[in-house]
């Protein structure tokens, strides 16, 4: 019997857009309120005409966090009317490997046999047990994704390359609980840099602060700005106007990052942050450094 | 008053004046425990201004008229507005002390950050505890009893002693209360965690009451699990048979409802195509009948006089008689295409007949004497026969140029704006040339002008010609 670990699951949703072209929720376990219904039929990929396919998507909102797994529907499978569909899973801890793995699992089960009744005996089984079969001959084990590993998972070695010494001034900004906006238009670009982020902080091993998917909805806003410092991913580039949302304003496609006024005095930097950086980028570019060993260099100066 | 009395003996105590138990009112102070009270005061308003007065009254009564003057004198400097001197002090009265006290007790700092300048005393350390008792309570939002959790059941259980009791009524006279933003949202947080709390609180003693049969209890739990499950499934399969068709009728029905809307769209635009037609074949047909109004008004001023009916008759006569003289242009084509072929064959024929007697006559011609003179008599008949076609056909040319002639003349002779008699079809080549009288007088009418004309010019060019040689010779 697998070790008992306490599941974070919350709940687990369905939504399918059908050869009308209506994106609707179909079904979902236990429950989800109307609220929790706008907002993932908004975060799925399914409700613009336009939109790309994300295959798949997490976030935060008002501590639950959210992953979305969208499938497009060959003509050959069961579902006759179905175009796409996306499976929304809901729990309480941040493990986007865990829950994409175990979103797939449920897709290829939903696309095989077309009903949700499947999906429910997998979801129970991980619920209560931990593990599920998997379609492929193998298994899903809850174990198997470690939430430290969920943590370690980003590359910070990337957003050092990337940003170079500039870096300093998204720990300070980490450091000091300010909020902190990214802004690109691909949501796979922000979900992999704002996941990472909180890793410059690693001591407190906080990644309630992360909303890596936000939309310029009122009540995303209004959550938003209940948290006293986050980090918010938007694919929105209108978001670099709402000055009231940010600290500090990070443009991933133009690499960028822009200090708002009112945060300026909090975030003036002396020759400490200079050190900071310095070091942090050399340690980053030595290829001999793992990722781990480039946080540790940033926990040298909490 | 009595109230009054109280919060400022509290205020005092905090200070540091160790105002006795029994003592519950301003009328009961002393002129000692009133010196001791304002220094302590001082002192904790004013280090500077404190350190200097000692709070004991001294015995002597020089020393104590020092202390109340330099007492009042403090207080003056501190802003006191009221009348104040030695007399105050040594010889109070009540209103007077009353007034002073308020005035030094609202000097007092209200910082908590205060604690530290308290001074050390026995009763200080109780008070900073106090105090601290009361800023936690302070902290946490009022919960009813029912909601409370234990520890806040301990916090905010039954009434407090007298003396916190004025002090915190005192203090929340004093202070504005702090936990005013969102009592109500303090209070739904409040639930929540309770709620939390309680069922895990649950689920522990729960487990320990199982622990003791760890094994069994383990197992029956998993059965349980099991079956839940199992039943959870069940219920899926079930509200999934409702569920299905439902979906399914919802999307036809959408369908529909799509191919509906896309039906009468299409009806809508095919209307408003023919509207369109409509709209367009009015135009067109009030522009028209415009126009024919225009038209008629035009025809109606025209002039009468002229008759459209002989010009459309001269007109279609005209055209007949082009038709038919077409006609017996081809008709006397093809007579002469046929004359022509018959001329060529009879030629032929000739040729070949000659030929051939020709040979034959001269074959013999060297043997026979008539034979000879035969031959000869052929070719001499041959010969002239030649020259008489010969002839006849030269005279047909210059028939055709004499008619050609004629032709170009009368046409000269008509020129522009002339309106001949039509002729009649050109009459075959062997009858004479009879040009109507009319078209004759005309011609020669305009060659004759142009002929005296030529003349005329001739002469007077010869007259020039004359003079210049006249002129040239005699210079």
């Amino acid at each position: 019997m697998a070790e008992p670990e306490i599941q974070q699951l919350l709940g687990v949703g369905l939504i399918e857009k059908d050869t009308n072209g209506d994106a609707l929720w179909v079904w979902c376990y236990p429950s989800t309120t109307a609220e929790m219904r706008d907002l993932l039929l908004r975060k799925c990929c399914l409700t613009d005409e336009n939109k790309l396919l994300h295959t798949f998507v997490f976030g935060q909102y008002r501590r639950s966090w959210f992953y979305i797994t969208t499938v497009e529907v060959q003509d050959t499978s069961v579902l006759k009317k179905v175009t796409h569909f996306s499976i929304v899973l809901t729990a309480k801890d941040f493990n986007p490997e865990k829950y994409a793995a175990f979103t797939r699992i449920l897709c290829r089960i939903y696309l095989k046999h077309g009903s949700p009744v499947k999906m429910m005996e997998s979801y129970i089984a991980v619920f209560t047990k931990g593990i599920c079969q998997s379609e492929e001959n193998g298994s899903f084990l809850s174990k198997d994704f470690d939430a430290r590993k969920a943590y370690l998972a980003g590359s910070i070695k990337d957003i050092v390359s990337q940003f170079g010494m500039e870096t300093v001034i998204l720990f300070t900004a980490l450091m000091l609980k300010k909020r902190i906006v990214v802004y690109h238009p691909r949501i796979e670009v922000v979900q992999e840099f704002t996941r990472t982020l909180p890793a410059l902080v690693w001591h407190r091993q906080d990644w309630s602060i992360l909303h890596s998917y936000v939309h310029l909805n009122d009540d995303e806003l209004e959550a938003l700005k209940t948290c006293t410092g986050y980090i918010a991913g938007f694919i929105d580039s209108k978001v670099s106007n709402r000055l009231d949302l940010y600290d500090v304003c990070v443009n991933l496609a133009d690499s960028e990052i822009t200090i708002s006024q009112q945060a300026k005095e909090a975030m003036t930097m002396g020759k400490l942050h200079k050190e900071i950086g310095q070091l942090i980028v050399q340690s980053a570019e030595d290829p001999d450094k793992s990722d781990s060993q480039v946080i540790k260099v940033s926990l040298f100066y909490v | 008053m009595d109230e009054v009395d109280k919060i400022l003996i509290h205020s005092l105590r905090l200070s540091g004046t160790q105002v006795p138990e029994e003592v519950q009112s301003l009328q009961e102070f002393t002129t000692e425990l009133i010196v001791e009270s304002v220094v302590r005061c001082l002192r904790v308003i004013h280090p500077s201004l404190g350190t200097s007065l000692s709070h004991v009254l001294p015995p002597g009564m020089s020393a104590r008229f020092r202390i109340g003057t330099s007492l009042a004198q403090a207080c003056q400097e501190l802003g006191y507005q009221g009348e104040v001197g030695y007399q105050t002090f040594l010889y109070s009265s009540e209103p007077e002390i009353r007034r002073l006290l308020l005035f030094l007790v609202e000097k007092l700092p209200r910082d908590d950050a205060e604690d530290a300048r308290q001074p050390a005393g026995k009763s200080a350390g109780l008070l900073r505890a106090i105090a601290a008792k009361i800023k936690e309570e302070l902290g946490t939002p009022w919960v009813p009893p029912a909601c409370r959790t234990p520890r806040l059941q301990r916090l905010q259980v039954g009434p407090p002693p007298p003396q916190i009791q004025t002090h915190v009524s005192s203090q929340r006279a004093l202070y504005p209360p702090h936990s005013r933003p969102s009592p109500r949202a303090g209070l739904r947080q409040q639930r929540l965690a309770l709620g939390g709390r309680e069922q895990t609180l649950q689920v522990k003693s729960r487990a320990l009451e199982l622990l003791p049969q760890a094994e069994n209890n383990l197992a029956k739990l998993q059965l349980l699990v099991e079956s839940s499950a199992q039943r959870l499934v069940h219920l899926a399969a079930q509200w999934e048979t409702r569920r299905g068709p439902l979906m399914d009728q919802y999307r036809h029905l959408r369908a529909a409802r799509h191919s509906c809307q896309l039906e009468s769209t299409r009806r809508v635009s095919e209307i408003q195509a023919l509207h369109e037609r409509g709209r367009s074949a009015a135009t067109e047909a009030r522009r028209k009948e415009e126009l024919c109004r225009q038209l008629l008004t035009e025809l109606e001023s025209l002039p009468k006089d002229v008759s459209r009916a002989a010009y459309t008759q001269r007109i279609l006569e005209i055209v007949g008689n082009i038709r038919k003289q077409k006609e017996e242009i081809t008709k006397i084509l093809s007579a002469t295409r046929a004359l022509q072929k018959e001329i060529n064959s009879l030629t032929g024929k000739l040729d070949r007949t000659f030929a051939v007697t020709d040979e034959l006559v001269f074959k013999d011609a060297k043997r026979d004497e008539s034979v000879r003179k035969a031959y000869k008599y052929l070719a001499a008949l041959h010969e002239n026969c030649s020259q008489l076609i010969q002839t006849i056909e030269d005279a047909g040319a210059i028939q055709r140029e004499i008619r050609d002639l004629e032709e170009q003349v009368r046409v000269a002779g008509v020129g522009p704006g002339g309106w001949g008699a039509p002729r009649g079809p050109p009459s075959s080549s062997t009858e004479g040339v009879n040009m109507p009288p009319q078209i004759e007088s005309e011609g020669a009418k305009k060659t004759l002008a142009n002929l005296e004309r030529i003349l005329s010019d001739y002469r007077a060019l010869r007259q020039e010609n004359a003079a210049l040689l006249g002129r040239s010779r005699d210079p």
